[in-house]
């Protein structure tokens, strides 16, 4: 199931990078009757797309560390009593867009990259820290405590037994994060990030619909080919832990 | 517990000290774009400020220190003075601070002034919460508002940047709030109906699932751009549809995206709603006598009920949200407020923009939690 999911991913984000090409783009515009204007050259796409990659990446990182790391404290017994509050304060962060969370950056962080770096962490790191304390919590009690009766610490059952049976679920919580990175980092040129985002909105103001497409055609692909990414990684991960 | 509500008291007690003593509590600049000169403590708020710490602090102490709700109920009001006390402040220090300086000059609300804000907020309704009252929020909620109209009406707040920008942009403002809900609306109630029409179609309940988590992977900013694309395209393959008032740029796409976002959780919602219905419910509703359709009106129907509003909530907050992004396909909406400002580079039109954005997802939340909690119940007994 899971492969059949990361080769329709990686299909489409296949096909959708193949729209995204100059020559394709402005041949799908032609035939439609509009005038096939300044497509983005393939460099300056490749460019973007880097640069898209690169905040999209480094948000993920900072996901992973605090999404996890706050997951697997928010799990420890001691902290019950927060987990009311984690539910309500990501609700919360759910119901502030992230358009609007760049926006609000923005005059704090000015223009670029950290805005958008900072939106996407805020956007994305909830449902990171609710998939991980969803994940750690579905390990059932029995393997928890056979890992205690064999004699291991706390420390050691939460390596050695909650967190490799909980990987399929944080990676899924990843996977979704990696995601909303992606479509936050395209929000981002709005507030001038170099993203894929930006032939779009440049193109909107120009009213051009060749990189408008083009740019859309390269967001969407890229977000696919992440999913494909992690979907893939989530797999071999199963395999590798089934004996 | 108590040990777990002393330890979250004395974090916002610090979090509360933090801000309004160690991030300025107001910036006041040359004109509405220009940087400010941050202004901090007693010199941005006047003897208000160190009211509103001793208030705040007292409220945590005493909420902390006396258990269940007589704590919460004793320092609910206290806390909802402290905020008011601290719009006050402000207002008053921004009065201070602009005397005598050109009238393009600006005094807004800097960072201490928001976390301040939201401290209190958190402890207003961390109390409310503790009081365990069903409509207790609301109330809590209309009382502060009538303070801050208030407060507002009296001219207290007038030469807040925010104020300013208030005043110069309120007619905008209310249309834009307006154009923002009939996008939203217009695009759940479109979602609605695709959504009922794809869960008949029982054939193609897998293809359906491929679609619409499909297109959640797409980032709202590239399909808004696409369906720009698509809607000229077929515009200019079908040019009377141009004279029926269509338009490339506008609502229509907007409608469009936003509501394909809100499918999946609609759809979702619907399968698991209908569908989980106990199959010896269902059996005993034919095996007495009712139809198919009765069995759906009368017994899935009100089962399901907490379920579907669930959904409905999920998908009402996404649509509020993404609404935001309508503005870029020239739908206006509040987007177009945020985006207004983000152009200028001009913060109070952009928080202006921003805050009946997460007030108006807040209240939706709210709202359809409220009545999820009602269905729920009302499915239990």
């Amino acid at each position: 199931m899971s492969v059949g999911k990361a080769g329709g991913s990686a299909l489409a984000g296949a096909v959708l990078a193949a729209a995204s090409l100059p020559g394709v783009a402005g041949s799908l515009v032609a035939a439609f009757g509009q005038p096939a204007l300044r497509p983005v050259s393939l460099d300056r796409l490749v460019d973007l797309g880097a640069s898209h990659v690169s905040i999209a990446a480094g948000g993920l990182a900072v996901m992973a560390i605090l999404g996890v790391g706050l997951g697997v404290l928010a799990t420890r017994a001691g902290a019950l009593a927060w987990r009311g509050e984690i539910d309500r304060v990501a609700a919360f962060a759910q119901a502030v867009p992230p358009v609007v969370v760049v926006a609000l950056a923005l005059p704090v962080l000015g223009f670029g990259g950290p805005p958008t770096l900072l939106a996407l962490v805020a956007y994305g790191i909830m449902p990171v820290l609710r998939g991980t304390i969803g994940a750690i919590e579905g390990v059932p009690t029995d393997a928890r405590e056979a890992g205690r009766a064999i004699g291991l610490s706390d420390l050691q059952v939460l390596r050695q037994v909650e967190l490799p049976l909980a990987a399929p679920g944080i990676l899924d919580a990843l996977r979704t994060g990696l995601v909303l990175a992606v479509a936050t980092a395209a929000v981002g040129a709005l507030a001038g990030a170099a993203t894929l985002g930006t032939p779009i909105v440049a193109g909107l103001q120009n009213q051009n619909l060749v990189p408008l497409l083009q740019g859309a055609c390269a967001t969407a692909a890229l977000a696919f080919l992440c999913d494909a990414a992690m979907l893939a990684v989530a797999g071999l991960l199963r395999r590798a832990t089934r004996p | 517990m108590t040990t777990a509500r002393a330890a979250a008291a004395a974090i916002l007690a610090l979090a509360l000290a933090a801000s309004l003593y160690g991030l300025p509590l107001l910036s006041v600049a040359a004109n509405r774009l220009a940087l400010g000169t941050p202004a901090f403590g007693a010199a941005a708020g006047g003897g208000h400020v160190h009211a509103v710490a001793g208030l705040g602090l007292a409220g945590l102490a005493l909420f902390a220190a006396a258990p269940g709700r007589v704590g919460a109920a004793l320092a609910l009001p206290i806390f909802g003075a402290a905020v008011l006390l601290l719009a006050a402040g402000l207002g008053a220090g921004a009065t201070a601070l602009l005397d005598g300086r050109p009238t393009a000059a600006r005094a807004s609300v800097g960072s201490g002034g928001w976390c301040a804000v939201m401290v209190l907020l958190a402890a207003a309704g961390w109390s409310v919460r503790a009081f365990r009252m069903p409509g207790f929020g609301a109330i809590a909620i209309a009382g502060l508002a009538a303070g801050l109209t208030t407060l507002a009406r009296s001219g207290t707040l007038d030469h807040l940047s925010l104020a300013v920008e208030f005043r110069a942009r309120h007619a905008v403002l209310g249309e834009a709030i307006v154009q923002h809900l009939v996008l939203a609306g217009g695009a759940l109630v479109l979602a609605c109906l695709c959504a009922v029409t794809m869960s008949l179609w029982r054939r193609g309940q897998g293809l359906v699932e491929v679609v619409v988590s499909g297109i959640q992977v797409v980032p709202a900013v590239a399909l808004f751009g696409a369906l720009v694309g698509a809607f000229s395209a077929v515009l200019s393959a079908v040019p009377s549809l141009r004279e029926a008032g269509l338009s490339a740029l506008g609502p229509g796409p907007a409608i469009l995206g936003i509501a394909a976002y809100l499918l999946l959780p609609l759809w979702r919602g619907l399968a698991a709603g209908l569908g989980g219905t106990p199959a010896t419910l269902v059996d005993t509703a034919e095996a007495v006598g009712l139809g198919r359709r009765q069995v759906l009106l009368s017994v899935r129907l009100p089962l399901g009920a907490p379920v579907l509003v669930g959904a409905l909530r999920v998908a009402a907050v996404q649509s509020l949200g993404l609404a935001t992004l309508g503005a870029l396909v020239g739908a206006g909406g509040l987007g177009r407020i945020v985006f207004d400002g983000m152009a200028q580079f001009a913060p109070d039109l952009i928080l202006l923009g921003a805050l009946p954005i997460v007030g108006l997802s807040l209240a939706a939340d709210a709202g359809l939690g409220a009545a999820e909690a009602m269905a729920r119940r009302r499915s239990h007994s």
